[in-house]
Order: C-alpha cells, then structure tokens, then sequence
C-alpha cells in the first residue's frame, strides 16, 4: 500500500498525499505552511592582482528564518557545507535548502571518492541545477554557490528553475536588493582578504536592516586553496538587551488536577519467596508514563 | 481557516537546568465545534523523549503510528534508544519525503539523550519542524499550533535560562495557558510534562473549558 | 442533512441515527436504517455522501466480518476504531476518497466498558462520552454537555438522548424520525423511542428471551426416550 507502506527501497519523493491534499485545499482551502529563508545571501571574488593576497571566494548570509509574518529562528544557519572547498548560500524554502545542499553533498562525496580527486565548482554546480530543474522549480532552492578548485575560485547562482550565473560578485534572495546596491557601489576587483570581508558583511548588513525578511546576525565564509574558514555570526549587531528582572512565577501558580511522577532510576532489591506464585511484599508497581496519546484514555503504551 | 487550522490545537517545549518539559492543550475541534477534550497532542518515544504534533488530527493519528513504526525498527536494529537528535532528523526526514504532499503538522520534540561513554553528561534539547521537515533547534523554547503567534509573546517574556524542574513547570504552564486562552481554536484542558534526567512529570492542568 | 448522536453510560452505549434519505432539501425516504451492525458488540451509525456511506459501511461490515471468522472472535472496539479510521485516512489520500462520517459504538466484553468512537471523513478519530455528527453537532451537542453525567443508568441515557432528539426536532427546520440501539453485555438491542418505557421493553424482550432459551434447553435435555426415535430413520435409511 502506497499511503503506508514503508518501503525501504523507496528513494524520492512520496506522492501519496498529493491527491489527498488537492482534494483538502479544493475543500477546505489554503496550503501548508513552510518556514522560508526570507533572505540576503551574497558572495564575491576577492585577491589576486596587485591586492597581496591570494585569490578567494567570500559567502556571507544573514540568521534570520521566517514563517509568514513570524520570526521562525532568530539564528539560523544558511551557509551549508557542500565539500571542504565549496559552500552553498541558500535562500527560498528552507528545508528544500537544507535537503538539496545535503544530497549534493553527499554525491559530490561519492564523486570525489570514485574519481580520486578534488571536485570542481562547476561540478556542484551542475549537480544542483540539474537537480532543481528536473523539479521545474517546485524544489524551491535560491542559492549561491562558490569555492575554490583546481581552476582557480569559482562563484555561481543557481535559481530553483535551473538557471545559473557566472559573476564575481553575486546577491539573493528578498534582501539582495539592498546588498547588491552596496556591491554596486563599493566593488571592485582585486580586494583584499579583509576588504572582502568588510564588504560582504556590508552588504549583509545592508539586507538585515532594510529587508523584513532578513535579519539577525552575519555569518562569513571565506574559501581559499587552503580551505575554508568559517565565521559564524562574524557580526551580531542585534543582540537582545538582558532582562532587569526576572518574571518567575512563585510555585504552586498553577492549579493541576492530576499527577503523574515516572520514577527512571530502577531500584531492585533481591527477596527470597517461599512457593512460586506467591505475592511478594514490599514490591510495588511502577505507574506507566500518561502516555494517552489522541484521544486519551486508551492510547498506545509507551513502548520502551 | 487554513488545514492546519482544522482541528485546532497548540504545542510548546522549553529547555530548563537539566531539565526540559514539553505541554499542549487537550482540545480537538471540527474547525469552531468542539468534539473532545481529552485529545493528546504530546506523545512518549521513550523515557526521557517527547514529541508533539499539533495539526490535522487526522495525520496526527497516522504520523503518529508511521514513527511508532521507525523508532520500534530503530530501536531493533540499533540495539539502543534513540537520541533528541537522531529522532528529530528521523522525523525530518520522514515528513520531507512528502515534500509535494505534506502532513499538515508542526512538530515540537524535546528529550534529554541517555548519558553514554561518549556522551556522559547530555544536554536537554527542543526542537521544531515545519510541515516539510525544516529543522529549528532553539536555546530556549520552541511553540507550535494555532496558537503560535500568542504563545511566541509569552514564552518571549517568561522563559529565562536555568529554570529547575518545578520552576520550568510553572513557566511552560503559565505560558501555554495564557496563550490559548486568547485562541479560540486551542484549550479545553492542558497538559505538561516535566523531562529530567531520573523521573518524568505529568500534570494535568486546570483551565478555562470555554 | 443527517443528524446522530451516541452516549456512553455506567454499562451501556446508545446510538441513534435519522432514517432520511434524500438529496439536497427533497427527502426521499424516511425510513431508511443508517445504523450498521458490525460484530456481537459492535455497531455504527454513518452518514455523508449518499452512496459512499452504503458501499462504505458494506465494505466495513464485510472486513468486521471476515475477521470474526478468521479469528473466532470479533475485533474490540478500540481496535475496530483504529482499522475504521485507517481505512478512511487511507482512503482520503486516494484519487476519489470515501465522503463518510460515523459514530462507532461497541462494548468491550473483556473489561465490561462501552466505548464511542467520533470518526469522520478524513480520518479524525476522537474517543468520546458522548458524540453528534451532522445537524445534531450544531443544536444538540449543548444538551448532552448539560445533562449526561459518567455513570449514568440505562433509563437516563435515553433520557439524555430524547432530550438532544428533542432538541434537534425543536430547531431545525427538517422533521426527523430516529431509530435507535443499544449495545451491552448482552449484544445488541433496538431502542423503541416512541415506548413508555424503552428499557423496560427490552428488559422484559431479554427475559423472554432468557426464559424460551432456559425451556429448550431443558426440552434438549429432558427425556432420553427421544433419542431411539431420532435414530430410528437412519437405522432405516441404512
């Protein structure tokens, strides 16, 4: 049976609710609701030239997941890792995101290992947009992908349709607007490490506080050949204040009308009995955790 | 009103002082019309881990039964409990697999990991899903239901860190209580369930049945 | 436009159900059974879409059924509930789901505890006291929170369920006429609403019962003389 089955060699999607839910949204209205990375994510080519150091690639994204209107995460983590020398920014449905940049990394993995080499950018790349365009878009991952291989730093677009850019300074999502205004005004090639650096965070920033659906804290990566190093929340210019007082509520606030105490540390005490099946004393029986499941009284047991 | 919105219904976790708890209301609605008040939301998956799924009462009941599945063959083949951790990307994955036909369901976990050798002194751990899997693990709290946005302005102001056992009840209590209060679609009755690391504690609460 | 209400009481589980069939404001039928016998101790009253409720409730009976025979003995009802309810969260994700609502009442014989099940079209199972589906979820859910009690007698339960069947017949505009059973640790037994005393009725219904049952069995095992005269056509067949 489809619907609840579980097939162990069922790889993809399950569809077995597609129908169902059609036939609910035609019914009853309205969609799920998914947390989206209403985003600023950017990246750009730094180094080389007469810039003193080597060249680069230098991702940066804001923290903040959304679902609607409410503010879903207040850090998240939108820089994913695809190989030591490639990261991925991603923007759109967050868990789409999430899953996409994992299954890449995963075959890029296998990639590497059956070729005996380090993948290219442009591999990661491809992998992705081949991916996402076979879903026509409905996997709904916006990213930005860059690192550095053996052909020197790579950075890319990838839209959920398919598409890709090749550019040396990139932005998306709802706040790349804002950051690519900074970008335009302020780019040029052959920064250095630390001019990148400052710029992406400025332009992150540029997202976080004129874009809703941005916000939070900064996070940086920056990829040479040596590798990556990871700035995680590089600026956190939106730290809450700390509360003054407390607002602890004295114990014994709240009426309750029943109690259950599970006790997990199991004492056992050895009693000689006389005669089998004759009740022993001093032994108690151990109330079972509520456990009433949908519907209370009378559902399942616990398990364990 | 939305299909998530159906039956109504509110989850909330919260991380104290070794120690987590995790609560929902007790309410299952046909959208406005109440039909019982003894519908659980928060279910065991083993001694020291909870997870609640408010939603569509009717995937509560199915999603419900597809990880009493997982977590029994888990726990066969593994030989050992499953994690806070592995248990949240478990569900994660189980509900992205229907990634173009959601269970219309925001899960909430909470759980403390059985100390091991390699883990000897675990920390309590919440954490939230959306309909398709997209994992959030918050330092602090974790809501969920058609109460979201009321319980998102309380636990803001109430929780603070370190709470011990008793005074994480009152929190989570208070908090989730005064949240559905102002939701039509939750209530009708409450309970809580206080995780530390030897015993777990389940209070159900008095409340409002209007 | 259907109305059905079920009540649990000390020992018991009452369902009642209207008997009209019809399409849209026109009724053409009114006295239609729309409460199925599933099992010894197990009974539902459906409604929904018109067509999908008697091929669903067939296709329930038959499972109910084959798995009595299978088995030697009937599913519980909590057990009958969760295959019910999954056959309707399974047949909600399919191209043309099954449009049925019911009521699922049934008595567990082994801990001597009447159950109520509240199930509907997508798969939502609610385990209840008291339950209404259709027009009686509207008007007469009120009446049952006000006057049903736990632990209630036979005679009060139909009380209570007069009163919500009252109370339907006083606010919606459409006139019903309800059957209505009862299911105990003696099977299944029709309510007739329209007696002075419906629990009499089938008090002394069961006494009748238990007494020609009690004069058979003595007649059985009364004289042996029968016995040369029952064998006597076989010998002579031989």
């Amino acid at each position: 049976m489809a619907a609840t089955g579980v097939a162990p060699n069922n790889i993809g999607f399950d569809f077995s609710n597609y129908a169902r839910n059609e036939f609910l949204g035609a019914r009853l209205g309205a969609q799920a609701k998914t947390t989206s990375t209403g985003t600023t994510i950017v990246g750009l080519k730094y180094g080389g030239g007469d810039s003193g150091d080597e060249e680069g690639i230098c991702l940066g994204a804001d923290t903040r997941a959304t679902g609607g209107p409410i503010v879903a995460d207040k850090n998240c983590e939108k820089i994913h890792y695809l190989t030591p020398h490639i990261r991925c920014c991603g923007a759109g449905t967050a868990a789409d995101t999430e899953y996409v940049t994992n299954l890449i990394s995963s075959n890029l993995e296998l990639h590497s290992l059956s070729q005996g080499r380090q993948v290219r950018v442009v591999t990661a790349m491809t992998m992705l947009k081949q991916y996402l365009y076979r879903y026509q878009g409905h996997v709904g991952a916006y990213l930005v992908v860059g690192g550095v291989d053996s052909t020197g730093p790579q950075l890319f677009t990838v839209h959920a349709h398919g598409s890709t850019d090749k550019l040396p300074y990139v932005t998306m999502g709802s706040g790349s607007l804002a950051a690519m205004a900074v970008f335009e005004s302020a780019y040029k090639e052959h920064l250095t490490k630390a001019e990148a650096i400052a710029l992406v965070a400025r332009a992150i920033r540029a997202g976080v506080f004129n874009d809703l659906g941005s916000g939070s804290n900064v996070d940086v990566s920056v990829i040479t050949k040596a590798g990556t190093e990871t700035l995680r929340n590089y600026e956190t210019p939106n730290e809450r204040g700390i509360k003054s007082r407390d607002y602890k509520f004295r114990r014994g606030t709240t009426a309750w009308l029943k109690e259950n105490v599970r006790d997990l540390v199991v004492s056992e005490e050895v009693k000689v009995t006389m005669g089998a099946g004759k009740a022993q004393q001093g032994t108690t029986d151990r109330p079972v955790a509520v456990g009433a499941g949908p519907g209370g009284e009378e559902g399942m047991d616990l398990d364990a | 009103m939305s299909i998530q919105e159906y039956n109504g219904g509110s989850v909330v976790a919260m991380v104290g002082k070794d120690c987590v708890a995790i609560a929902c209301d007790l309410r299952l609605g046909n959208q406005a019309t109440g039909i019982a008040m003894n519908f659980e939301k928060v279910f065991p998956v083993n001694d020291t881990l909870y997870y609640g799924l408010p939603g569509l009462a009717t995937d509560v009941y199915t999603l419900r039964e597809q990880l009493r599945f997982r977590v029994n063959m888990y726990r066969m083949k593994e030989e050992r409990e499953i994690t806070p951790e592995t248990f949240t990307h478990l569900l994660s994955s189980t509900l992205y697999e229907k990634r173009f036909g959601p269970y219309f369901l925001e899960p909430v976990i909470a759980g403390i990991a059985p100390p091991t050798a390699a883990n000897p002194n675990p920390q309590p751990y919440v954490s939230t899903l959306d309909s398709i899997g997209c994992i959030t693990t918050p330092k602090d709290f974790a809501v969920a239901g058609t109460a979201t946005d009321k319980l998102y302005g309380a636990a803001e102001g109430l929780w603070e860190p370190d709470l011990e056992p008793e005074d994480l009840f009152e929190t989570i209590s208070q908090t989730l209580l005064n949240a559905v209060d102002r939701d039509a679609l939750s209530g009708w009755g409450a309970i809580v369930h206080v995780i530390t690391k030897d015993k777990v504690i389940t209070r159900t609460l008095r409340s409002r049945m209007d | 436009m259907e109305c059905s209400f079920g009540i649990t009481g000390k020992d018991y589980v009452l369902l009642a159900s209207d008997m009209s069939a019809g399409r849209s404001i026109l009724q053409f039928k009114s006295d239609e059974n729309k409460i199925k016998e599933l099992g010894p101790h197990l009974a539902m009253a459906y409604g929904g879409e018109p067509g999908d409720t008697n091929n669903f409730a067939d296709y329930i009976e038959r499972n109910m059924r084959l798995y009595h025979i299978r088995h030697h003995h009937a599913l519980l009802p909590h057990a009958a509930s969760s295959w019910i309810r999954r056959s309707l969260a399974d047949s909600i994700r399919s191209r043309r789901p099954y449009s049925v609502n019911l009521l699922l009442a049934g008595f567990d014989t082994t801990d001597d505890t009447p159950h109520l099940y509240w199930i509907d079209y997508l798969g939502t199972k609610a385990v209840v006291p008291y339950a209404a589906h259709g027009m009686g979820m509207h008007v007469s859910l009120s009446t049952m929170d006000k006057y049903w009690h736990p632990n209630q007698d036979r005679r009060d339960g139909v009380d209570v369920l007069k009163k919500a069947i009252a109370e339907a017949q006083h606010r919606l505009s459409i006139k019903f006429t309800f059957n209505a059973i009862i299911i105990d640790k003696d099977g299944i037994h029709t309510v007739d609403l329209a007696a002075e005393d419906p629990i009499g009725k089938i008090e002394a219904e069961k006494a009748a019962k238990a007494e020609a049952e009690a004069a058979a069995a003595a007649a059985a095992a009364a004289p042996p003389a029968a016995a040369p005269e029952a064998s006597a056509p076989v010998a002579a067949a031989a």
